[in-house]
């Protein structure tokens, strides 16, 4: 493949040029107001973001969203690694993990509202198990593969089990887990939207789903183009981050992430 | 000084099966001595290593280490793989002083060791380097070099020269023939090289093919310091190598 000359991040450019150009023509011919072109949509983006309503509906969202990846990271990443190191620890959770696993943790939210509510609680504990399984899967592949020589290693400097997982298993499995995590706030940012829809009351899911019935569609449409630069925005800062922290790895590992 | 006592080691295979890794090991190492372990893949020869490091347990038999039984890995037994096993989010330096610090040594006290140690084995200006960024050589340098610092009494040497090139390899074989002569530490080292084993060692301990058995225990009679050029052309080197690749062949 020849690649685009001169200017970097040329590529992606020309794609979304192309993508809303696509947008605008499909919409001018087809006319229904179920799909107002792109100028349209693009154009109520501003008003939105000037809204403090709005702004106040995107915070809440961020921060459930933050919350319960945070959680979900806390928890799922010492789980993955103890049965990445322990047969028997892997043994138990398992059989747990294949079950949850196909369920959507969407499909979940009724029972959830039951037990919490349909407040904070709820929707934080919906992404938060979004989070979990991907960090939990590649923590547990991460810390199944860490080398047993250098465990041995830091044994004979007389480093004990404990101190083992926390200063050998957790940074050589570094690269994986946050592989995992990369795919967990991608996750988060869905179960997000979704629980949002399902209680609505606050978030950018709330504001999406009511101007649906009231036939807004524009801001509908602007509402899904700015979920869709939140979900790009946190994915590049999150990758940088990742950068940052594992520079250090074998470009085995780095390879497995896939882009950049 | 290592005794090994009747040592012999048994796996579970796959299916169920148990597998006789070595049988019946008896040895005893002199301290400051330079044992190389010899035999062909699938001898059990690292597993001997590793059971005397304490990273596994033998089945049946008991290891002591200056008359203290074995139950697990120490900072007395330092051990050097032929995987190098560095740890790769630190720096050449970092990995140098890590077991050092984990010693409970000051960090400036452990950098200064880990510098001088890192000058030892010909890697001044690498400190700040990444073990991604390092040649196999190299990196068994930093590997050799971080086992040194927390001043084991013995060497485990598990085919450490096994993953380089001919003259990777032989270079580091010189290189460590130096390191040892200045303190003769206890060496036990594991190899399928004769040429490697009689070049360094006091005494070859060739095994035989799986079950792993002692052979034969050959003494390596030449003097030290030894120099790889006049040792090629030593009548007795020559004898001791074509000796013991004759046992070796027999057992094919």
């Amino acid at each position: 493949m020849t690649r685009l000359p001169g200017i970097p991040g040329l590529a992606p450019l020309v794609a979304f040029a192309g993508l809303l150009a696509g947008w605008e023509v499909a919409a001018r011919g087809i006319g229904i107001d179920g799909l107002p072109p792109a100028s349209r949509a693009l154009a109520e983006v501003p008003g939105i973001l000037a809204d403090p309503e709005s702004l106040i509906n995107i915070g809440a969202s961020l921060y459930r969203m933050a919350l319960g990846f945070a959680l979900g990271v806390a928890v799922a990443v010492p789980v993955g690694l103890m049965m990445g190191r322990s047969r028997h620890v892997a043994a138990f959770f398992n059989p747990l993990l294949m079950v949850i696993y196909p369920v959507p943790k969407a499909a979940l939210m009724p029972i959830i509202m039951l037990w919490l509510g349909v407040g904070d609680a709820s929707k934080t504990l919906v992404i938060f198990l979004g989070v979990s399984l991907p960090v939990v899967y590649h923590s547990y592949q991460g810390g199944r593969a860490v080398e047993e020589k250098m465990l041995w290693s830091a044994a004979a400097m007389g480093m004990g089990a404990p101190a083992r997982l926390l200063r050998i298993v957790l940074p050589a499995a570094l690269p994986e887990i946050l592989v995992g995590c990369r795919t967990g706030l991608v996750l988060a940012l869905i179960t997000m939207v979704t629980s949002e829809m399902i209680a609505r009351q606050s978030g950018v899911g709330n504001i999406l789903f009511n101007s649906l019935d009231m036939a807004q569609y524009d801001t509908v449409y602007a509402m899904i183009v700015i979920i869709g630069v939140l979900g790009l925005a946190l994915d590049a800062a999150f990758e940088r981050l990742r950068a940052a922290l594992v520079g250090w790895a074998e470009p085995s590992q780095a390879l497995m992430v896939g882009t950049t | 000084m290592i005794a090994i006592d009747a040592v012999s080691k048994e796996f579970e295979t796959k299916g169920g099966r148990r597998h006789l890794a070595i049988d019946d090991i008896g040895l005893a190492v002199a301290d400051g001595e330079f044992v190389s372990i010899l035999g062909p893949s699938g001898c059990g020869k690292s597993t001997l290593l590793y059971i005397v490091g304490g990273f596994v347990p033998p089945s049946r038999g008991s290891v002591t280490v200056g008359g203290k039984p074995v139950t697990g890995p120490g900072p007395d037994r330092g051990p050097v793989f032929q995987e190098f096993a560095l740890f790769p989010w630190k720096t050449v330096l970092g990995n140098v002083m890590y077991g050092l610090q984990q010693q409970g040594v000051g960090r400036t006290q452990a950098r200064e060791r880990a510098r001088a140690l890192l000058a030892m084995v010909h890697l001044e200006g690498y400190e700040s380097f990444y073990p991604k960024e390092l040649s196999g050589g190299m990196k068994q340098r930093v590997a050799i070099a971080r086992t040194l610092a927390y001043r084991p009494s013995i060497l485990l040497m598990d085919e450490p020269f096994g993953a380089l090139d001919a003259h990777t390899r032989t270079r580091l074989q010189n290189d460590l023939t130096e390191i040892w002569e200045r303190d003769r530490k206890t060496v036990l080292f594991v190899t399928h090289s004769v040429e490697e084993a009689v070049f360094l060692s006091d005494r070859v301990v060739v095994m035989t093919r799986s079950p792993g058995r002692i052979k034969e225990i050959v003494t390596i009679d030449l003097p030290r310091p030894r120099d790889r050029v006049t040792l090629l052309l030593e009548r007795r080197y020559q004898d001791h190598v074509v000796a013991i690749e004759r046992m070796m062949d027999a057992q094919e």
